[in-house]
This record gives C-alpha cells, sequence and structure tokens, in this order.
C-alpha cells in the first residue's frame, strides 16, 4: 500500500519526466502491436492466397510422388478416395490432378508444355484458377462440334505457339501403359498472364486427362482445403487415418511447399527480431528516465535508508514505479493505438505497387487483431519495464545512508 | 540508572598512514536513559562521524557501540536496519522528510515499517503532531512547511515509533535562533515529561545552555563531559 501510494505520488510528483517515460512506453506498445498485427495479418492473407491459388491446405500422392514425381505414381479408384476424404470433418473440398509432361505443336510452332488434368467444377470450389483472369470460357469438359476436347492453356504457351481462342493444339506424350500418347484440342480460353504458375499449363478436364494419358480412373494428386487453414496439420493426420492406404500419403503444405513455408518462417523471426529492436530503444529511453529520477532522489533513499526502511524495500519502490508507468503506457498505447488497428483490419495499408502472387494482384496487407497481437505487447512493454527498473533499483538501495545525507 | 548508550574505545579512521584522520579517536562514553545530552565543539571536531557511530548508520574502525545493551558495531544489514527502526529515532540537519508524503504521513512512516496497527498510528501520529504545535497542517506537503515545521514532523517521526533514544545531528543549523531554541525546547519538553533520551550536536551557545549534560569534542576526542542546570 505504502509502495503503491509513494509510486503514484512520485509518478504525479515529476509530471513531465514521468509523461514522456509513459509516452515511450505507449509507443512501444504500439509499435509491436502494430507489428505482429500487420505481421499476422499479412501472414494469413499471404499463405491463403498461396495455399489457394493451387495448392490447397494439404495434398495426398501416391508413395513419394511428391519428392520424384512420375507418370505412374498414380492413386488408385482416385473417385472413392476423394469420396473419403470429403466425409472428414474440417474438409471444404477435395480435387484430384493428373500431371503430365507433353510437347505442345501448334502451325510450325514447338514448345513443351505441362498438361494439368482437373474436375473444372471441384477444382473451382478448392483453388481460385477459376477466378483468375482468363479471356474466353473457364473449362467446362465439353468438346467441340468435331469431337475434340476443349481445353484451357496459359498465356506463355499461348504466346509462344501464337494461338489465339478455337485454334487447334496438338499435344504429344507418353501414355501411362507405354504407348504414345497423341491427340487434338481446341484452345477455348487463356488463363493468368506470363508470370502466373499456369505460364506452359495446358488444362484439360480430368476425363479428357485420363483418355488421352490411358490412365483409367487413376490420378496423381487431390488437392484439399479446409476452413480452418492453422489446423493443416491435424487435418492430414485425419485425412490419413479416414483413407487408411499405405500407398498414399498425406501432407499439409507445410511440408508440400517446404521453400515457401521456410521463408515465411525466416522472414517472422527478422519481424521478431525489429521488435526487438524497438523494445531495446524504448528500453534504453526508459532505463535513462528511471535513471535520471533514482539519481535525483539519492538522498532520499539514505534517509528511508537511515530510518529503517530495508535495501529491497527502496529497491520494490523503484520497481514498482518503474512498473505502474509501464502499465499506464499499455493502457495509453492501446486506447490511443485500437481505433487505428482495427481501421487496418478494414482498409489495410496499401503496398506501394500491387504484388502479384500467382496471377491475383494482392495490393493492401489486411491487419488481424487478436489477444496475442495486443497482449504479447503487454508483455514485452512489462518484462522491459521491469528489466529497465533493475539497475537503478540495485544501485539506489546500495546507497548507504552516510553516502546520501553527508553532502548537505 | 539504566545505561542506554554506551561506547567503549570507539574510534573511526579515514585514509591511511600519513594522511590518516581520526574523525573519533577512542571515546568512551556513557549515557543514561533520560538524559539530555548536547554534543558540541569546532567543524570538523567528529560530531557528526560520533552520531552516525552511535546510530548504526556508520561502522566504526575499531571499539564498541552498545545501544540499550545491543553491541551494534557488531550488526549487519538487515539487522541492524530493523534495530535503527525499533530502537533509534533521528533528526538531521536538512532533508528529513519524503516530498511526496504529506507531514502526518512522515510522522507515520516508521510506524508504517513496523506493521503497527492503523488507529493504533493514526491515534498516536495525530496527538503527536498536537504535541510538537502541527495541529492542522497534518495534510500539508513538506513543500508547504517551514523550516521550523520541518523539524518538528521529523522529531514527530522520531517520537511515534516509540525508540530508545533520538540522535539529532545539527537540528537547528538551518534555522534562526529563535526558532532553533523553541524547537530544543520543544525537545527538553519531551524529554522531561517522558524521559526520552536525546543526544544532539550543535555549535550554538543559546541551544548548549539548554542540555543538562554537555560534551565536547576536539580532533574526535572528549575534552569535557559537564552536567549543568
Ligand atoms: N567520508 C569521509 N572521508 C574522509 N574524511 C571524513 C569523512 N567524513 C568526515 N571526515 C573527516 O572527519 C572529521 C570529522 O568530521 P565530522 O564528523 O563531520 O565533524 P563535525 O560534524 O564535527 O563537523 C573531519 O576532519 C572530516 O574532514
Ligand atoms: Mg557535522
Amino acid at each position: 500500500m505504502l509502495l503503491l501510494k509513494l509510486a503514484i505520488r512520485n509518478i504525479l510528483r515529476q509530471r513531465r519526466r514521468s509523461f514522456l517515460t509513459t509516452l515511450s512506453m505507449a509507443l512501444g506498445y504500439f509499435m509491436a502491436a502494430f507489428t505482429f498485427s500487420v505481421v499476422e495479418g499479412s501472414y494469413g492473407n499471404i499463405i491463403d492466397i498461396f495455399t489457394r491459388d493451387h495448392t490447397g491446405h494439404v495434398q495426398i500422392h501416391a508413395g513419394d510422388y511428391l519428392d520424384r514425381p512420375s507418370l505412374y505414381k498414380q492413386i488408385r479408384d482416385v473417385e472413392s478416395v476423394v469420396g473419403k476424404v470429403q466425409t472428414v470433418p474440417g474438409v471444404l473440398a477435395a480435387t484430384p490432378r493428373i500431371f503430365a509432361p507433353s510437347l505442345a505443336y501448334a502451325g510450325d510452332k514447338t514448345s513443351i508444355a505441362s498438361v494439368v488434368g482437373i474436375d473444372p467444377k471441384r477444382e473451382a470450389l478448392t483453388t481460385t484458377l477459376s477466378q483468375k483472369d482468363r479471356i474466353g470460357d473457364y473449362l467446362t469438359g465439353a468438346m467441340s462440334p468435331d469431337g475434340y476436347d476443349i481445353v484451357m492453356i496459359g498465356s506463355a504457351l499461348a504466346e509462344t505457339l501464337k494461338l489465339k481462342i478455337g485454334d487447334e493444339l496438338v499435344l504429344i506424350g507418353q501414355g501411362v501403359d507405354g504407348s504414345i500418347a497423341n491427340d487434338i484440342f481446341i484452345v477455348g480460353s487463356i488463363v493468368g498472364d506470363k508470370d502466373s504458375s499456369e505460364r506452359i499449363k495446358v488444362f484439360l478436364s480430368m476425363d479428357a486427362a485420363q483418355r488421352y494419358l490411358s490412365m483409367g480412373n487413376t490420378a496423381h494428386e487431390i488437392a484439399i482445403v479446409t476452413d480452418s487453414p492453422d489446423e493443416a496439420e491435424e487435418l492430414a493426420a485425419s485425412i490419413e487415418a479416414e483413407i487408411a492406404d499405405a500407398t498414399l500419403s498425406v501432407e499439409p503444405w507445410q511440408v508440400v511447399e517446404e521453400i515457401f513455408y521456410n521463408t515465411m518462417t525466416a522472414d517472422k523471426q527478422s519481424n521478431k527480431i525489429s521488435t526487438l529492436i524497438i523494445m531495446a530503444i524504448v528500453a534504453i529511453g526508459v532505463l535513462n528516465a528511471v535513471l535520471m529520477s533514482s539519481l535525483e532522489r539519492a538522498r532520499e533513499y539514505g534517509l528511508l535508508r537511515a530510518i529503517g526502511t530495508q535495501p529491497r524495500q527502496v529497491f520494490a519502490m523503484i520497481v514498482v514505479e518503474t512498473m505502474m508507468l509501464g502499465i499506464i503506457g499499455c493502457i495509453a498505447g492501446f486506447v490511443l493505438g485500437l481505433p487505428l488497428l482495427l481501421q487496418l483490419t478494414e482498409t489495410g495499408i496499401p503496398m506501394p505497387t500491387p504484388v502479384d502472387v500467382g496471377g491475383m494482384a494482392f495490393d493492401a496487407i489486411l491487419a488481424e487483431v487478436s489477444l496475442t497481437t495486443l497482449g504479447l505487447p503487454v508483455i514485452l512493454v512489462m518484462v522491459t519495464s521491469f528489466l529497465v527498473s533493475l539497475w537503478p533499483g540495485f544501485r539506489s538501495a546500495r546507497i548507504t545512508p552516510t553516502q546520501a545525507l553527508q553532502a548537505v | 540508572m539504566e545505561k542506554v548508550i554506551e561506547t567503549q574505545d570507539l574510534t573511526k579512521a579515514y585514509g591511511k598512514g600519513n594522511t590518516e584522520v581520526r574523525a573519533v579517536d577512542g571515546v568512551s562514553l556513557v549515557i543514561e536513559r533520560g538524559e539530555f545530552t548536547a554534543i558540541v565543539g569546532p567543524s570538523g571536531s567528529g560530531k557528526t562521524t560520533l552520531l552516525q557511530l552511535i546510530g548504526g548508520l556508520d561502522k566504526a574502525t575499531s571499539g564498541k557501540v552498545l545501544l540499550a545493551g545491543t553491541a551494534i558495531s557488531d550488526m549487519s544489514g538487515r539487522a541492524l536496519s530493523d534495530f535503527r527502526r525499533d530502537h533509534i529515532g533521528f533528526i538531521f540537519q536538512a532533508y528529513n522528510l519524503i516530498p511526496v508524503l504529506t507531514a502526518q504521513e512522515n510522522a507515520e512512516y516508521v510506524m508504517l515499517l513496523q506493521k503497527r496497527d492503523k488507529k493504533e498510528r493514526r491515534a498516536r501520529v495525530q496527538s503527536i503532531l498536537e504535541k510538537v504545535g502541527l495541529q492542522g497542517l497534518e495534510h500539508r506537503r513538506p513543500a508547504q512547511l517551514s523550516g521550523g515545521q520541518h523539524q518538528r514532523v521529523a522529531v514527530a517521526r522520531a517520537l511515534a515509533s516509540g525508540p530508545d533514544i533520538i540522535l539529532a545531528d545539527e537540528p537547528t543549523a538551518n534555522l534562526d535562533s529563535t526558532t532553533g531554541a523553541d524547537l530544543v525546547d520543544m525537545m527538553k519538553t519531551f524529554n522531561e515529561e517522558s524521559h526520552m533520551t536525546f543526544v544532539f550536536s550543535t555549535h550554538d551557545p543559546k541551544i548548549m545552555s539548554r542540555a543538562k549534560r554537555l560534551i565536547t569534542l576536539e580532533d574526535g576526542k572528549i575534552i569535557s563531559d559537564v552536567r549543568q542546570n
């Protein structure tokens, strides 16, 4: 009680210094809360955009397809696997895919191409493919009046082969049964720009791809999305248990997109470091103020020691006073900063130039406010206040009464 | 009579060899409970140092200090701090009070450290503040009090904690001579009414004349020790 009384009165006694100290703590709180909220929001955003581009949150492959892709590593009876996956709670959508490298001819031009077999409807529920910039209609699985399969191709391939909507395209590859896969297709649409992930892809319907590659009812990949992306790892485990097939491997996006995931994690790390730097700057300012006022009050502490105050009580006085400034700083930072942070969750921070992530323009970073992004800075500020008060507290507690009372 | 202070060959030396200064040099004295003693002597004679040794604020180079039978020269750290709190009242020349506390809170401070009951604290401090002539000023901060009133609050604080002795190092040095004399008269009243032992230092003849016992120091040694009326 006495401690609190002394702390409050001492804070009020040096209003100007207390105000400046509190202000720097409030700023420290706000900067940390801002960083955490923006980081949380932008990672959420980027991960969402990234996984929704084509990866999904969980993928299924046969054996080690992920590390060493091969035409022959097929998921057998893919429809029944997809069926089982869809019964797992948390699964929003699941879609099968086929991948095969091919050569593409059009007129006298040749290019390599990646053939991707998709189920147009389920793909549209799983990823953003159907919403991407496109000339012509999204894949339906329909055939042309002449009986050729209609395909959707990437814009880089269209440019190389000088293809327009309605043009013929010849694909030559290898079938699963060892035969030569060879077919004529009609360009129904051109998707993405030359930087997007679809650059040299040729999208066929599942049915067309299975016929072209003589694959029967098999596929190379099943991509799955969930309504709680934070729990992709747990979902992968539940799916694995549900399909109960040792020849299939089920992996979350963190494994599928290991490089992307590691980059993200490293980035978070560097954000932690910049937050620490902010706190260090705040700490130095506060340390300076606390040290100054404890030096000015040396005589007072000497008097307190003379009349029977224990060193630890003097120490506690300084720690309590500094921590109280920290609490006020957090409250001020919270009250003044929250409206701005909430605003940022709505409008976001505009990017100087829109960033293209897989054909999707990404022009603002939305902040995300949570107990963590607002609460963690409180802990940081309080820990900083505590640490910063240790040295001045220790010094003042060691003042001997004679030292302090001598210079009269 | 009861010995409340006893020093035995008490010495405090600063520096070493040729530059050694003995601020207090082999002082042996006994003060009985209820005495009203002035320590006098020119500046630099060792008054402050002697009071600090007796009060357990400083460590002697050699010799002993016994306070109410306890050898405080052997004590240290927490124990000594608690001993000061419970057995000695201090009045300094200046800066006696905590600026952010009111007169009443300053006077209560040591009792608070002693964890005395709030009711008891309030009642005791209130009655002492009245006796030292500060009724009506209980809620003023030190900045709103005169020099004489400061020293009265310090006396009140010293009395409130119920010590065995009250040590005052030149308590009147910052006051004009009438205010100083009034303060010492007030201390003398407490001494006579409640038998509280006071030891104070001064170099003001007007103040010395009020002491019942006069110990004169020179170069850290007692050169005279007389009782007077
Ligand atoms: N911390 C110290 N270091 C060195 N010498 C000191 C110290 N404190 C006091 N002295 C010396 O001790 C002597 C006595 O000082 P002091 O007790 O303050 O005398 P008084 O209070 O009678 O003026 C003086 O010569 C003073 O210079
Ligand atoms: Mg002196």
